[in-house]
């Protein structure tokens, strides 16, 4: 294990911060140190020859100004460290959701998107102990060190010598050690996340598993795999806590190793009682960071694979094409493939041909997710004024097809084809979209209504609600995470608002729903079909994914699609 | 029962044992004893050496100094070993006891947390619980331990000397505990919360990301993470100055019982009450005793979170059921073996905890076999009486399963009878087999795979890696009507005498709802089994023996 990534300071401007500052304290922490132990092995020694306190006073003095000097170094390390983590924390947490906005939603769904919020959340305060305790103590190991063994040194060779020998065999036990548990260390935190993943799994679908009469048993399979985790962990823990046991023995045997041979010297009168205790009382010192390295080892392997699992993301990112989708609307949506602009231009007089109504036209669209091929050369298209009704089996690509002229998550499963819209490639500014989940945040029903207008407009949040009968849910009604707080049929209703406000506000030129009456009732149903016919009216294309009979009824043109496997 | 009793509750689970706990503070107090007794003996060896006597008078100080050294690190390494066992499974039995005390909540009483205040109380607040044994007690009691032990070694060669050490040590356990308090208390009950905004964001950011997109609205949810970070961060900055501080003054604290070890045996020396090595004893041993002393503004740093993250856990997980959710009485009795399934409502009234989704009085008699369609616009109170039939919600009025009322027969029993297909269906993160296979555990593949012919899946299945295939976290890799049919086929599995459809083709196209419909009815009736479909849509005729219509929670007459 490195004890620090090179990418974690090239990506966190305070963890660069945080080295600089932490070092200039930690210099002046070590001369309060050699002082406070000079004054005192003066003051001991000058005693026992028969000084007065009178006459140590100045001795005194001296050792109270290095205890306060000590105490203010200690407390401006502390402070200084939990703010370097909460800024590390802060500056990594941005870049992160940055990228994965970067790399898309089926990317997210990928990861799963919970247990990429624990990374992204819980996950980084891992680096509170990283930074509170392992690395000040690594800068001590540093600068305090070298500084200490050079004074000891200069004192007294010998006792120098010793610690130079025993301090290398720390680091060198440390490496082994790291060695044989690094990967062990790894696949603990993975198995951590997988079990919290699990224990979350269970605790979500308690409900299914109490009508299946399952809780119980799920509760104690839980129990047994973390009790499983346990006893990995202790395997991983007994050898990771030798390195900590090796520590602890070299420092505190140099120590009485130095000890017992000042005490023969002593005897000998080889040498004074000052310089003696002098050296006592800085070889422990000398080992104080390096011990605080091992003995938070831990907390490094924690911070950093927590910091790992970040930086693994933002590599991610960087390595994904720059075409990529993000939060920057594209200026395109259209796959990159060699033929498009080609087929752009052969698309033009199209254009020329039909001036209006508005058209949209999708050929040879091919996508591959997760390098299946969902959809396979599909060639349609869709006219203003019109509702299209897009039907298929189960596993069609009816969403995707949709998702695919929204324009999202486009470049990471386009395989070829184009969408354009009289003849030019389409733009996300032109689509008011619905998912099949509703995909609503936290923040009011109306916020959700409004969702990406800077300026909302309140009365008309009100009035398209209304216009989707839901009179009943007051728009500064507060929903919890994901849209939580509302009835299916609800949520999905205001998914549909949401798209009508947009698509009226913004002037989109085409509406997209998916089975935007799947947890509907009949009479709801009718007036949301009621809202399709109106938009498409008012000149929009009107595209929805439906089985629902009473919408396929309604429908001016079908699409149909089959599964590909089929075809 | 009290929010404080709760949390306490919570805490007392997250204690080890006595018999776990224990051995690793004695443990830890021989290896911190014998650090204080390292440096004590050293100082000894050395001044009294300097006095130059014959070697004999030092010889047992220098086996001392070494046998200190070993047994430090020895003892530290076991209580490192020991402790950590014992919080290990302190967590597992934690993590156990909290679903148990989740099942008699969910589903219906679990919609309050939302989910990533759900996943934050349940990943992050319940391992730091862990922290209690490990961080709080442990380093606590072990520097408590220390410290009397040395103020008693101490005072046999200096009360005065003695009375200063216990006064800085008094000094530094107050001061460090009681400053740490004051200024990180209400930082440090404001950043679990905040942690919990953190996550939430994050959860709402990434699970609805395409709808984002799709609005352009990216980038004020970014700004929504943003803020939240910066209220964390602003927590977590005042929380730094507070533990910075009581080191600070704990190191301070150290500095001043050396200070008054000198102050104080300079002149004992002098008058001759003790000799140069017992001055040097007394001078150096507070330096190790304040060694082992520093933990405790971290261990009450701890305390407070874990109390914090305990609050969060405790409130996650209310003790009182609400009324409206079915309890087993204490004297309920298991449902009697081939009891007759005929279901009779008389007078019944149920709802959801919220108080909405009221239905009743209702009167309704299904017979065995029967199939029957129950009717109804959104509100009707379909999915109460759905969830009432299986026992998840408790009633008024009278529901007898084969004659004996519900609820004197205990929920588990009646729910091997009466299964229901839930509306919204949970997918495990797990293969499709794990889906199915827990509604059946002695299922073989090969009814697994017939299972899943019968719901329309035999295809789709093939298609991907059959049996194996992984369905992705809450499903995400089936569509909604893929899921509705892997719930249809646990059902099927479970082999209910009474099967609750609640909505079961919401999701499925539109030309094979019809033939899903005929697939189950057929598969239901061949074995006599009774069918009760909730649907808001029209269902052919001939599927159904009778049909009632729910109207706002009442059937018409």
């Amino acid at each position: 294990m490195k004890p620090l990534d090179p990418r974690l300071l090239r990506r966190a401007a305070g963890a660069r911060l945080f080295l600089l500052g932490g070092g200039a304290i930690g210099f002046v922490q070590t001369l309060a140190i050699i002082v406070f132990a000079w004054c005192t092995a003066q003051s001991v020694s000058r005693a026992i020859d028969g000084a007065t306190l009178d006459e140590l006073a100045p001795l005194l003095a001296g050792l109270g100004a290095a205890v306060l000097v000590r105490g203010a170094c200690i407390w401006a390390t502390d402070a200084a460290a939990a703010a370097a983590s909460s800024r590390v924390k802060g500056e990594l947490r941005a870049q992160a959701v940055t990228a994965a906005v970067r790399l898309g939603p089926s990317w997210a769904r990928g990861r799963g998107t919970a247990a990429l919020a624990t990374v992204l959340g819980a996950g980084l305060d891992a680096l509170d102990a990283y930074f509170g305790k392992y690395v000040p103590q690594l800068i001590l190991t540093v600068i305090a060190t070298p500084l200490l063994v050079l004074v000891m040194l200069v004192q007294d060779p010998l006792s120098g010598v010793i610690v130079i020998i025993t301090l290398p065999l720390i680091p060198v036990f440390m490496i082994l050690i790291g060695w044989a548990t690094q990967a062990a260390q790894k696949r603990s935190w993975s198995r951590l996340q997988l079990l919290s993943a699990a224990f979350l799994d269970v605790v979500g679908g308690l409900g299914t598993l109490k009508i299946f009469g399952r809780q119980h048993r799920q509760a104690a399979r839980i129990g047994a795999v973390t009790d499983d985790y346990r006893r990995d962990t202790m395997k991983v823990l007994r050898i990771s806590f030798l390195s900590g046991f090796v520590l602890e023995l070299a420092a505190s045997l140099s120590v009485a190793i130095v000890a017992v041979q000042i005490g023969l010297r002593l005897l000998d009168g080889a040498m004074p009682l000052s310089v003696g205790l002098f050296v006592l009382l800085l070889a422990p010192e000398a080992f104080l960071p390096v011990r605080g390295v091992g003995v938070q080892f831990h907390a490094a392997a924690d911070g950093l694979a927590a910091a790992n699992d970040v930086l693994g993301i933002l590599d991610e990112a960087d390595a994904a094409p720059a075409t990529s989708e993000g939060a920057e609307p594209p200026s395109t949506s259209v796959a990159g493939s060699p033929g498009s602009s080609a087929a752009a231009s052969a698309a033009a007089p199209t254009r020329a041909r039909r001036p209006s109504p508005a058209h949209l036209e999708i050929t040879g669209l091919s996508v591959a997710h997760d390098g299946a091929r969902v959809l396979d050369g599909v060639t349609a298209g869709a006219s203003a004024g019109a509702i299209t009704v897009v039907v298929g089996p189960s596993g069609a690509g009816k969403s995707t097809l949709l998702n695919a002229i929204a324009g999202l998550d486009g470049a990471t499963y386009h395989d070829g084809g184009m969408i354009l819209l009289d003849g030019r490639p389409l733009d996300r500014a032109d689509v008011a979209w619905s998912g099949q989940q509703p995909g609503l945040v936290s923040g009011t029903v109306a916020a959700n209504v409004a969702l990406g207008d800077p300026a909302p407009d309140e009365a008309r949040v009100a009035a398209t609600l209304a216009r989707v009968g839901l009179n009943d849910v007051a728009p500064s009604a507060p929903l919890g995470v994901g849209g939580s707080g509302l009835s299916g049929g609800q949520a999905q209703r205001v998914a549909i608002a949401r798209a009508l406000y947009r698509l009226e506000g913004r002037g989109c030129r085409i509406l997209l729903l998916d089975e935007p009456s799947s947890a509907l009732d009949s009479a709801s149903e009718q007036l949301v079909i009621g809202e399709l016919r109106s938009a498409a009216a008012s000149g929009a294309i009107v595209i929805v994914v439906s089985h629902r009979p009473a919408l396929i009824a309604a429908a001016d043109a079908v699409i149909g699609l089959e599964e590909v496997a089929r075809v | 029962m009290s929010e404080r009793t709760r949390t306490r509750t919570v805490l007392r689970l997250a204690q080890p044992p006595a018999r776990r706990f224990v051995p690793g503070v004695l443990v830890g107090a021989l290896g911190a004893g014998s650090a204080v007794a390292l440096l004590a003996c050293s100082a000894w060896l050395i001044a009294r050496a300097a006095e130059q006597p014959s070697i004999v008078y030092i010889s047992l100080a220098v086996v001392g100094v070494r046998a200190f050294a070993i047994a430090r690190g020895a003892f530290r390494y076991l209580e490192r070993l020991v402790t950590h066992d014992a919080a290990l499974r302190q967590l597992t039995r934690l993590r156990v006891e909290l679903l148990e005390r989740l099942v008699p909540l969910a589903p219906d009483g679990m919609n309050a947390i939302g989910r990533g205040d759900l996943l934050t109380r349940f990943s992050r607040d319940v391992d730091e619980l862990q922290n209690l044994p490990l961080r709080v007690l442990q380093p606590a009691l072990v520097a408590g331990v220390t410290a009397v032990g040395s103020v008693v070694f101490l005072w046999f060669l200096s009360p005065t000397a003695a009375i200063a050490l216990a006064g800085c040590l008094a000094v530094a356990f107050v001061a460090g505990t009681l400053l740490h308090a004051t200024v990180s208390a209400r930082a440090d009950a404001v950043i679990a919360p905040r942690r919990g905004a953190v996550g939430a964001a994050l959860v709402d950011l990434l699970s609805s990301l395409e709808a984002l997109i799709a609005y352009g609205a990216v980038d004020a949810s970014l700004n929504r993470v943003a803020a939240a970070d910066a209220a964390l961060r602003r927590a977590e900055t005042r929380a730094a100055i507070g533990a910075g501080l009581s080191s600070g003054v704990v190191s301070l604290a150290a500095g001043a019982a050396t200070l008054a070890g000198i102050v104080i045996a300079v002149p004992a020396l002098r008058s001759g009450t003790l000799d140069g090595p017992e001055l040097a004893v007394i001078v150096l041993v507070p330096l190790a005793v304040f060694e082992v002393c520093a933990m405790l503004p971290a261990a009450v740093g701890a305390s407070r979170s874990v109390r914090s993250s305990a609050e969060r856990v405790a409130s996650a997980v209310p003790d009182v059921v609400p009324a409206e959710l079915a309890v087993d009485d204490a004297d309920a009795r298991p449902l009697a073996p081939g009891a007759d399934s005929t279901l009779a409502l008389r007078g019944l009234t149920a709802r959801w905890p919220d108080g909405g989704g009221a239905i009743g009085p209702l009167d309704l008699v299904v017979r065995p076999g029967e199939r029957l369609l129950v009717r109804g616009g959104s509100g009707a109170g379909k999915t109460t009486l759905a969830h009432t039939l299986v026992r998840l919600l408790d009633y008024g009025g009278s529901f007898s399963v084969g004659g004996a009322e519900a609820r004197e027969l205990q929920q588990d029993g009646i729910r091997t009878l009466i299964g229901l297909c839930e509306q919204q269906p949970w997918i495990f993160d797990a293969t499709l087999r794990d889906n199915l296979v827990f509604a059946r555990e002695t299922a073989t593949d090969a009814e697994l795979t017939a299972v899943l012919a019968r719901v329309g899946l035999a295809d789709w299945a093939a298609s991907r890696a059959g049996l194996d295939t992984a369905l992705g976290e809450h499903g995400s890799r089936v569509s909604g009507g893929q899921a509705q049919r892997i719930a249809l086929a646990r059902a099927l599995l479970a082999d209910f005498a009474v099967l609750v459809l609640d909505e079961p083709t919401a999701n499925v196209d539109a030309d094979r709802a019809d033939e899903v419909l005929r697939d189950l009815l057929a598969a239901a009736s061949s074995d006599g089994r009774t069918v009760i479909l909730i649907s808001h849509g029209e269902v052919p005729a001939d599927l159904v023996d009778r049909t009632v219509t729910l109207v706002d929670g009442r059937i018409p007459a």
